[in-house]
């Protein structure tokens, strides 16, 4: 670190923006993951429960805050509802690239050979491709429903993972405390998993909640094409696409609500990502 | 010429990975489930019209000659026939690139231009209300899905307000256009039909816009730190020392060293415009490549997924390419 006064004001002032990012995008989760988890205590409807006594389209306001869809559902409850879909299925979309990732990027960083070569090639193959385009084909090919879509989702993003480990790793393998660890004999898969392993993540706590905003855009545009969650079962990508033909007859709330929940939920693992970034790049420098 | 060389020798490397692509393409589509034939049938068609479809197409053959007749026809540029239209692929796919060509080459440039202006500015005023507001709008333009954005951008600029076309097509047909390479804007241009030219840009602006919104957040970034990392290194310290006046510092030092990240992170950006065209094109009815490869996906259309398939991966490729050529004409210090 550096001891220039100006040198450190300046650090300074980039790591406090940095906080104020990660502040807001944690604050923003954590009343989403509330509003959502609580949802059933907001609302009086059930996601799918069709009101009788209201039009189909109804305009917000009274009974209904967000009005009613198509099928006369009302479109608040359907959004609380339809948030823990979203949410559960890009965190675990993500938990599980990251476990998968991580276990080829540790194997094939450390041992290295041919197992690396042929991991290596495979990722190179799947990042030929743009990766909303490789969810789609997936997704298409699995077909749809919460369980596929988490797995397709999974499947996209671990190469990715597997790169970023498997680059640390092969800096880290070298180090004198792995050395140390090593000849003081601790066993390889102790070795990998107490001393390698933990070092080796610190990028992928960067990129994990990006990608978990990235997770949530791609289920609800696999939704919005009909690959995603099917019909009837709320999930805001789907929402969107029940609402597209209100749009151009100028009615909103069918989907503009969902597409704002995306949005905020998505913006604030954008900014949390992005502040962590700055911390890391203070860091760094 | 060295650039030349380095182009014709990636060219040629070129060739074992799309190979790769075909071979896995062509065996995947095949092993997972689901079946094309079943979906040009009627729903009394008996066994032996479902054989004689099948032979119809090639498909009765054993797997190994139906990839030898593929691999012939791939190199005399034949695709093959779709199985739900009937009509040769290739001929399919040519008026289907240049519509989605004209979105995203036109979103990324203006996407490009965007990012070097704003971007620059932003770490000249590094850490001020500006920089915070610029790179916060930037982040929620990036959060935002892609389709979503396209319809209110629908609802306000359609609907509401009445200024742009209705999400159905690409050019107003009235206009007689004369195809040519099926990117509207550019065959107007091409034939001098003005009042198509205008009608195309229109039909052109709410979609170009979307994507634009969505893709500049990450080359914004890109444009501030690296240029923030020139503003703070001591090369422009001492330029800035001995007096050189303003222009010369921001041209000679800052310009040229901010970009040089760019190209390949344009690269990357390119791939994610081309899976966002899928979403857009839907949401404005653009009759583009991405729906025209998700309905052959969507039916198992082998050689409709197959041929695009392969021209994603190309064009990814080539984007590539194209970018490392850029990035050593920006970066001398890059031998190729």
């Amino acid at each position: 670190m550096s001891l220039l006064r100006t040198g450190r004001s300046r650090k300074d002032r980039d790591g406090r923006f940095g906080t104020v990012l990660v502040a807001a995008g944690a604050g923003i989760l954590a009343v989403v993951a509330l509003a959502v988890l609580l949802g059933p205590l907001f609302t009086s409807w059930g996601p799918n429960q069709i009101d009788g006594d209201a039009p189909t389209l109804a305009e917000p306001g009274g009974a209904h805050l967000f009005g009613t869809d198509v099928n006369g559902m009302d479109v608040w409850s359907r959004l609380l509802y339809a948030g823990r879909v979203d949410l559960g299925i890009a965190i675990a979309a993500v938990a599980i690239a990251v476990v998968l990732g991580s276990i080829l990027g540790v194997v094939a960083g450390y041992f290295g050979g041919w197992l690396d070569d042929v991991l290596m090639r495979l990722t190179d193959i799947f990042q030929a491709f743009p990766t909303f385009i490789l969810a789609l084909a997936v997704a298409a090919l699995l077909g749809s429903g919460p369980l596929n879509l988490t797995v397709a989702i999974a499947l996209v993003n671990a190469p990715a993972y597997a790169r970023l480990v498997r680059a640390e790793v092969r800096t880290i393998r070298d180090l004198t405390y792995v050395d140390a660890a090593r000849t003081s004999g601790a066993s390889t898969i102790g070795l990998l998993w107490r001393h390698v392993l933990p070092n080796s993540l610190t990028p992928v706590r960067v990129i994990a909640p990006l990608n978990c905003g990235w997770a949530m855009l791609t289920l609800a545009g696999l939704s919005f094409l009909g690959l995603g969650i099917p019909v009837p079962d709320a999930e805001w990508g789907a929402m969107i696409s029940l609402g597209t033909g209100d749009v151009v007859a100028g009615r909103w709330w069918t989907s503009v609500p969902p597409g704002i929940a995306l949005l905020v939920c998505v913006l604030g693992f954008s900014l949390l990502g992005e502040g962590l970034q700055e911390r890391a790049d203070r860091v760094r420098r | 010429m060295r650039i030349l060389r380095f182009v014709a020798r990636r060219l040629l490397q070129l060739i074992p990975v799309l190979l790769g692509v075909v071979v896995l393409t062509f065996l995947l589509v095949r092993v997972l489930p689901g079946d094309p034939i079943r979906t040009i049938l009627g729903p009394n068609a008996t066994a032996a019209d479902e054989a004689a479809a099948r032979a119809r197409f090639g498909l009765d053959r054993p797997l190994w000659r139906q990839f030898t007749d593929y691999l012939g026809g791939l190199v005399t540029g034949d695709f093959g026939t779709s199985i739900q239209s009937g009509q040769s692929v290739g001929s399919e796919m040519a008026l289907r690139i240049g519509p989605t060509m004209e979105l995203v080459v036109l979103a990324v440039a203006i996407a490009v231009v965007i990012a070097t202006v704003v971007g620059l500015w932003s770490a000249r005023h590094a850490n001020r209300a500006g920089d915070h507001g610029i790179r916060v709008l930037a982040l929620i333009g990036n959060s935002m899905p892609e389709f979503w954005l396209g319809l209110v951008l629908i609802l306000v600029g359609y609907a509401g307000l009445g200024w742009f076309p209705a999400p159905s097509g690409r050019v107003d047909p009235d206009t007689d256009l004369t195809p040519i390479t099926g990117a509207d804007a550019l065959d107007a241009l091409l034939t001098g039909n003005m009042p198509a030219l205008t009608s195309a840009l229109w039909h052109l602006a709410l979609p170009v816009l979307t994507l634009v919104i969505v893709i500049v957040a990450p080359l914004l970034r890109s444009v501030r730190a690296s240029a923030l990392e020139v503003l703070r290194s001591e090369p422009y310290a001492a330029a800035e020392a001995h007096g050189l006046p303003g222009r010369v510092l921001r041209r000679g030092y800052l310009v040229r060293a901010a970009l040089v990240r760019l190209p390949s992170l344009a690269a990357l950006v390119f791939g994610f415009a081309i899976g966002s065209t899928v979403l857009i094109e839907y949401v404005y009815s653009w009759q583009g490549f991405g729906q025209w490869a998700l309905r052959g996906l969507l039916y198992r259309d082998y050689p409709v997924v197959q041929a695009s398939v392969l021209v994603i991966a190309l064009c990814y490729v080539v984007v590539f390419l194209i970018a490392d050529v850029v990035h050593a004409m920006l970066d001398p210090r890059v031998r190729i």
